[in-house]
């Protein structure tokens, strides 16, 4: 934000709201993604069920800045930077509200797990969790700081969680060639594992998206991605 | 706190009610004034535009006006009328002495010769035969008949003699005296005698005077507010022309007099006591109230309408002529009117210049000799005799009219016109 | 292709100077929109483009203007010819108090661009036509311009800067008169006229910059800020002050 004022006081404050509310969201959704690792990590069902019940609570934001978004732009026809402000608290809050449900959904399969994980798995797991919750993190400061180059950072760090992915991908399949009773606990695992890197991908959005509130175009380029996913067999 | 806030709302209430009892009691005094002024004016004017007559039978008798038998129209025209006019008259009491015959005589107007000789000419074949005639009666006999003249004055205080008036209240009581509406008033040029003195003369001396007055003072005014206005740079030059304008609208009029007998009359040998140079002095007085007029109006023009016609492509000429002089016409006409309005009323320049003087007869174009309303209004008021003072206030009638009329009409221009555009 | 090159304009109104070396280069056929808060030139800049300041004994105008890269502020060229060429709209409707036909007929006769009544007719009618004013007006073009509406009165001050066939029309505010139904009318108007005529509008209201224009200039205390397209200036403009103008933070 420039550093003057707006002239009209009410239009300043509920963009400075507007601003808040995605904060918060963001923070819920940083919130419940870590717990939801935390969750299947340390098998606290405890910790699932909070996820599973606070994701209303993510929905509601989502809701509540919706409506903020169309009223500024009826009421306030935003211009300009306010204009990007409000259009990507939109597609912002949307990203953030997937980020919500994909921990939801986690947390949802964590409560379907039985076995004890083997320690390979939970590893790689944990690796490919801990650097998305690094990346919701840095993306929330760069829209705090709103920082380009923070952004970039994040966006160009999406390529390390593909790489992760796969490896946890590959533990995966290979728990489920073990054992033919780690069938259910494997499939389950397979969709943690590509939630965690929708998860991933949803924060690349936002950076994107506070790529363009602040340079106002948007990043060149295409995504950088990480190599292509192993089929099982291969190698 | 509330008290002192009620207080003072009484205060200011009571202070507007008082404003406007002010003003309506000055409406009051104008209205006063008015009606006083009008009533004065009316009560005494009105009987002006009646004439008295005295019906006296005339024998037109051949011998006595010398003419032949069958006489022809030239005769009858160069024949003698003065002894039947005298003789009918003397009639009137055959018992009458020579002085008494001459007071019969001043009972009607030096002019009973011509109205008996008007009547034959009329009609030829009244040779021999006698007839009643119409004969103005003199003023002195207008004035008693009208009830103006005190009858019980001592006879040697007034104009009129005991004889007279018996005479006359025999004719009132044998229907022989009537009164009709004064056409000779206002067909009739001025005349020292009170009962032949008409306007004819003045009002067209006034009419020229204007006219003179519009066609040089509109043309060149007009000229000069739209160089002004619309062409003349801003600097300081025009800023001292546009002071010396406004000085000049108020000069007073005698000094514009002064001028025409100094330039018109002395240098340029102009002719004396002519609606031409009463009307150019006029113009001289008019042209800066139409000037100040028709720069107002072309002010009045909004400058949208300027920008408008210049964006078209309108050279600067074009847009004046077609438009703001066209749009500032009513504000002009209007002015223009309201300056002759004024210029008609003047008399101090005129009365300089020579218009003073006396005319009985009635011009026929500005070049000759004429009076005009408002100084034959001054003319009667300083004349004595008692015949006159209903005749300045006739005239005064008929000057405020023309001037009702010029105004109205300034009204009707602009209401007509600017409805039209605006 | 550039209609109208604008090349370190310098307007003062006697000794205070209004515009500070301005250039600017306006799209031919097409929209550009001169905005900024009041006072800061933009009129100013606009009237330079006809010469409408000669008006104004004060104002002089140093730079050079080209139009058809043939520089208006040369001495050789012809204030009457420019204005046939650039037409322009104000910001309050003046049409002349005469009837819609004069009204409309007034450029063509000046400039001789009729030979018989006929002709006039349709110029007339094609100008109305193309102002969109023709279905509304075309039974009473006897009657006097003044008592259209404040919408009609603009779209006859259109038609009539039109019937010239100019090949500029500058507009001063010319919907800040006027509801926001005839204001569409006019932006629509607008649009349409781009086809033929290259447009320059100064304009209040961002929005309607925004709408109508494919270009835009911002002006602030007499300096060309920033100009550009219209939807890089309403999205993501480079200069912070354009910014705060037009996101309303002034201050």
């Amino acid at each position: 934000m420039t550093e003057a004022p707006h002239t009209v006081k009410s239009y300043e404050e509920e963009l400075k709201n507007l601003n808040a509310n995605i904060i918060k969201m963001g923070s819920a959704c940083e919130e419940a993604l870590g717990k939801a690792i935390q969750a299947i990590t340390t098998r606290n069902s405890d910790f699932a069920e909070a996820v599973i019940n606070d994701d209303e609570k993510i929905d509601k934001y989502e809701a509540l800045i919706e409506q903020q978004v169309v009223n500024l732009i009826a009421l306030r026809q935003p211009m300009a930077i306010d204009l990007r402000e409000t259009v990507t608290a939109l597609k912002m809050s949307s990203d953030l509200e997937r980020i919500g449900d994909l921990s939801k959904n986690i947390s949802k399969r964590t409560l379907l797990l039985n076995e004890n994980l083997p320690k390979n798995l939970v590893d790689a797991l944990n690796r490919v969790s801990a650097s998305v919750q690094k990346q919701l993190k840095s993306t929330l400061d760069a829209y705090l700081e709103r920082s380009a180059p923070m952004a970039v950072n994040v966006w160009e760090g999406d390529e390390q969680i593909d790489d992760l992915t796969n490896l946890c991908m590959q533990e995966v399949i290979k728990y489920l060639k073990e054992n033919e009773k780690n069938l259910d606990d494997g499939t389950h695992l397979l969709f943690v594992t590509k939630n965690v890197e929708r998860i991933g991908d949803h924060t690349t959005n936002v950076a994107e998206q506070i790529y363009y509130l602040v340079k106002g175009e948007y990043l060149e380029g295409d995504r950088p991605k990480g190599t292509e996913p192993i089929v099982s067999g291969e190698k | 706190m509330n008290k002192n806030k009620e207080q003072l709302l009484n205060k200011r209430y009571k202070a507007e009610k008082r404003f406007r009892l002010y003003g309506q009691s000055a409406i009051f005094m104008a209205l006063l004034f008015l009606t006083v002024f009008i009533f004065k004016i009316f009560s005494t004017g009105y009987s002006a535009f009646q004439k008295t007559w005295l019906i006296v039978p005339v024998t037109f008798d051949a011998e006595l006006m010398m003419l032949e038998q069958n006489p022809s129209k030239e005769d009858i025209q160069d024949a003698d009328y003065y002894d039947i006019a005298l003789k009918s008259m003397a009639d009137l009491d055959p018992n009458a002495n020579e002085d008494q015959e001459n007071e019969l005589k001043r009972m009607v107007s030096y002019f009973f010769e011509k109205e008996i000789k008007n009547e034959l000419l009329n009609d030829p074949s009244l040779i021999g035969k006698t007839k009643e005639v119409y004969l103005t009666a003199s003023d002195d006999l207008d004035q008693v008949f009208k009830g103006n003249y005190p009858r019980d004055l001592p006879e040697d205080q007034r104009r009129v003699s005991d004889y007279q008036l018996k005479i006359f209240d025999q004719l009132v009581a044998n229907g022989k005296v009537e009164s009709k509406f004064n056409i000779s008033f206002f067909t009739n040029a001025d005349s020292r005698e009170a009962e032949l003195a008409g306007i004819a003369s003045s009002f067209m001396g006034s009419i020229f005077s204007i006219l003179v007055c519009l066609m040089i003072a509109f043309p060149v005014a007009v000229l000069a507010a739209i160089y002004l206005e619309e062409f003349a740079p801003k600097n300081r030059f025009t800023d001292f022309i546009e002071v010396n304008i406004n000085n000049l609208a108020a000069v007073p009029s005698i000094v514009f007099g002064l001028l025409g007998l100094g330039v018109l009359l002395a240098i340029f040998q102009l002719p004396r006591s002519t609606p031409l140079v009463g009307g150019i002095t006029l113009s001289l007085m008019t042209l800066p109230t139409i000037i100040i007029a028709a720069r107002a109006s072309l002010k009045a023009v909004p400058p949208s309408i300027r920008e408008a016609a210049l964006a078209m492509g309108a050279s600067r000429m074009q847009t004046t002529m077609h438009h703001t002089v066209p749009l500032s016409m009513p504000g002009t006409l209007s002015g223009t009117i309201i300056g002759l309005a004024q210029a008609l009323g003047e008399t101090a320049p005129l009365i300089l210049i020579g218009m003073v003087a006396f005319v009985n007869t009635i011009p026929g174009s500005p070049m000759d000799p004429a009076a005009s309303l408002p100084v034959q209004i001054y003319i009667w008021a300083e004349s004595a005799e008692r015949g006159f003072v209903e005749k300045v206030s006739a005239c005064i009638m008929v000057l405020l009219g023309f001037l009702i009329t010029m105004n109205l009409f300034a009204q009707i221009i602009r209401h007509k016109f600017e409805k039209k555009w605006s | 292709m550039i209609k109208i090159k604008a090349k370190d304009v310098d307007v003062f109104y006697g000794k205070k100077q209004a515009l500070f070396n301005i250039s600017l280069d306006i799209e031919e056929n097409q929209v550009t929109a001169l905005i900024g808060p009041s006072g800061c030139g933009k009129s100013t800049f606009l009237r330079c483009l006809n010469r409408m300041n000669d008006v104004i004994d004060i104002c002089s105008v140093k730079g050079k203007i080209l139009i058809n890269d043939f520089n208006i502020n040369d001495k050789s060229c012809d204030v009457v010819r420019l204005r046939e060429k650039i037409g322009m709209v104000f910001q309050k409707p003046n049409p002349f108090p005469k009837t819609l036909y004069e009204n409309v007929s007034y450029g063509p006769t000046i400039h001789g661009m009729a030979q018989s009544k006929q002709e006039m007719d349709e110029i007339v009618e094609t100008s109305l036509k193309k102002a969109a004013l023709w279905k509304e007006v075309k039974d009473r073009l006897h009657e006097p311009g003044t008592g259209l509406s404040g919408g009609q009165q603009q779209r006859l001050c259109i038609a009539r800067a039109i019937s010239v066939r100019p090949e500029v029309i500058l507009m001063d505010e010319p919907c800040s008169a006027l509801d926001p139904i005839a204001t569409a009318q006019i932006e629509e108007l607008i649009d349409e006229l781009k086809k033929e005529h290259t447009i320059i509008i100064v304009t209040h209201s961002m929005a309607q910059a925004a709408r109508v224009s494919q270009h835009t200039g911002f002006f602030h205390l007499g300096q060309l800020i920033e100009h550009g397209s219209t939807d890089k200036i309403f999205k993501n403009p480079d200069n912070t002050k354009t910014q705060d103008y037009i996101t309303g933070r002034f201050g």
